[in-house]
């Protein structure tokens, strides 16, 4: 690890809690990220800890305290949250602003992201894996996040926002810098180019709208009858933007490369391509144990919270894969247990925030995974993995995947 | 047995739904519980129990009718 200047750590927080832990860095030899974290809980560290690291936060690790602090906006702000602190940062919406400032647009995305409204566009988000796959089946190989994860989520965000799909690699790349990038100067000029882009297209939609989620955003209209604030309206699209792809795709590449290693999982799933209840019940269980998002929050005022002191716009890191975890509230937790008849997993958060595009997001990885059992039903890990594929942060993941498999037996 | 939901604690997660849609759907405008008919048929007692304990808000509640 490299060792560089951390401030000193704020005098509210007493030595006892301080963990040296930085969730962005992924130590060589370490082939699953979420580890770094489930190592944090085998050590025993305290459930509620400090690190200096990336300006300094606290980290909850009990179920029951990441769930309150989801549920209580009061205490645990999302408004301006990043780690390492960026200020100012753009207040996406609705994601970071608290209730009720929330409701508006909240309420707005909601209707097209319900169940309701999902199952209206399974037909076209099968054809659009169908196709995808259509492209490499053949092969007996691909690189599953360059050919598959990547631009599956980011077709869908392109359909959703009535944008032709020619626009596919343009918003692979505006998406990879964004998510990738640690060069400071193109990371801002990518923020720079993304907002022209939402710009230019909430232009046009305004100007000629169409039956996507980008007209409804730009279309809509306040209690007194005037459209939302442009600056809003903007932000909310870069949110749709940027919460919708990497979270899936990460998400998918966790439970492709545990289905590559796992024939018995492979098997079940293959056994219930006709019984969707119980596919979908094997649905829930990956997302559980394959939960990408570290969540940030941001403290409101001074308090005192499990015995610990808080002071205000303290940051705190919500670790999902280590609630979906917890031993109070899962039996054997540890285990993927596909048949898993209670699972209360935090994968897409709980109260006022929980991921309006979790039904979105399921259906993506349910539909993706029924097409791609039926063409290619058995697939290994192939032997040459790109090295230095794995990164740590507010979304775990991978940035490749090799697989293989014999097509010409399949 | 009656089931009832608490529309304040639900979020809309729709793990009801998914699991017993017989008894729950999910409306159009917030993608929250509804359920029908609060009087669970005796068939679907079990599933309900098991969308119940399966809420993670903990919006779900039985009770005998």
């Amino acid at each position: 690890m490299t060792l560089q200047f951390q401030p000193p750590p704020p005098d509210h927080v007493p030595p006892e809690l301080i963990v040296d832990f930085d969730f962005f860095h992924i130590p060589e030899g370490v082939s699953d990220p979420a580890e770094i974290w489930h190592d944090l809980v085998r050590r025993g560290v305290p459930k509620i800890f400090y690190t200096p690291r990336n300006g300094g936060h606290w980290v909850l690790l009990d179920y029951a305290d990441i769930v309150e602090a989801y549920r209580d906006h009061t205490v645990f702000s999302t408004y301006q949250t990043p780690i390492p602190p960026i200020e100012p940062f753009p207040v996406v919406q609705p994601q970071g602003v608290d209730p009720p400032e929330h409701n508006v647009f909240r309420r707005l995305l909601a209707p097209m992201f319900t169940p309701i409204a999902v199952r209206g566009m399974e037909k076209h988000l099968r054809e659009r894996a169908v196709a995808l796959l259509e492209e490499f089946s053949d092969k007996g190989e691909c690189d599953f996040i360059a050919d598959f994860a990547e631009r599956y989520p980011t077709g869908t965000f392109l359909y959703l926002f009535g944008l032709p799909e020619e626009r596919l690699d343009e918003f692979l790349d505006l998406a990879n810098v964004f998510f990738r990038s640690t060069d400071p100067d193109e990371r801002a000029k990518n923020i720079v180019d993304i907002y022209a882009v939402l710009e230019q297209l909430f232009r046009e939609k305004e100007a000629s709208p169409g039956e996507d989620i980008a007209s409804a955003i730009v279309t809509a209209r306040d209690k007194e009858g005037n459209q939302h604030d442009w600056t809003d309206i903007l932000n909310c699209g870069f949110l749709l933007f940027v919460a919708g792809l990497d979270t899936v795709t990460n998400t998918m590449a966790y439970i492709w490369r545990y289905l590559a290693t796992n024939p018995a999982a492979r098997k079940h799933f293959r056994d219930r391509l006709d019984d969707p209840d119980a596919f979908l019940r094997a649905i829930e269980e990956l997302m559980r144990i394959n939960a990408v998002s570290n969540l940030y929050r941001r403290i409101q005022h001074d308090c005192e919270f499990r015995g610990v002191q808080f002071r205000q716009n303290d940051r705190v890191v919500l670790p999902n894969t280590v609630a979906n975890r917890d031993p109070k509230v899962f039996a054997d937790p540890q285990t993927i247990d596909l048949d898993r008849a209670v699972n209360v997993h935090v994968t897409f958060g709980v109260g006022p925030h929980r991921c309006v595009g979790s039904h979105l997001a399921k259906r993506e990885v349910m539909v993706s995974l029924q097409e791609w059992l039926r063409r290619v039903p058995e697939f290994t890990l192939a032997d040459d993995q790109p090295e230095h594929s794995v990164f740590g942060g507010s979304v775990m993941g991978f940035t490749g995947l090799k697989l293989t498999w014999d097509a010409a037996a399949q | 047995m009656k089931v009832v939901v608490n529309l304040d604690l639900c979020q809309g997660h729709a793990r009801c739904e998914d699991l017993c849609p017989e008894v729950f759907s999910t409306d159009a405008v917030e993608g929250k519980c509804v359920i029908e008919n609060a009087e669970v048929p005796a068939e679907f007692e079990e599933k309900v129990r098991l969308a119940v304990r399966n809420c993670p808000e903990g919006a779900l509640r039985v009770t005998k009718s």
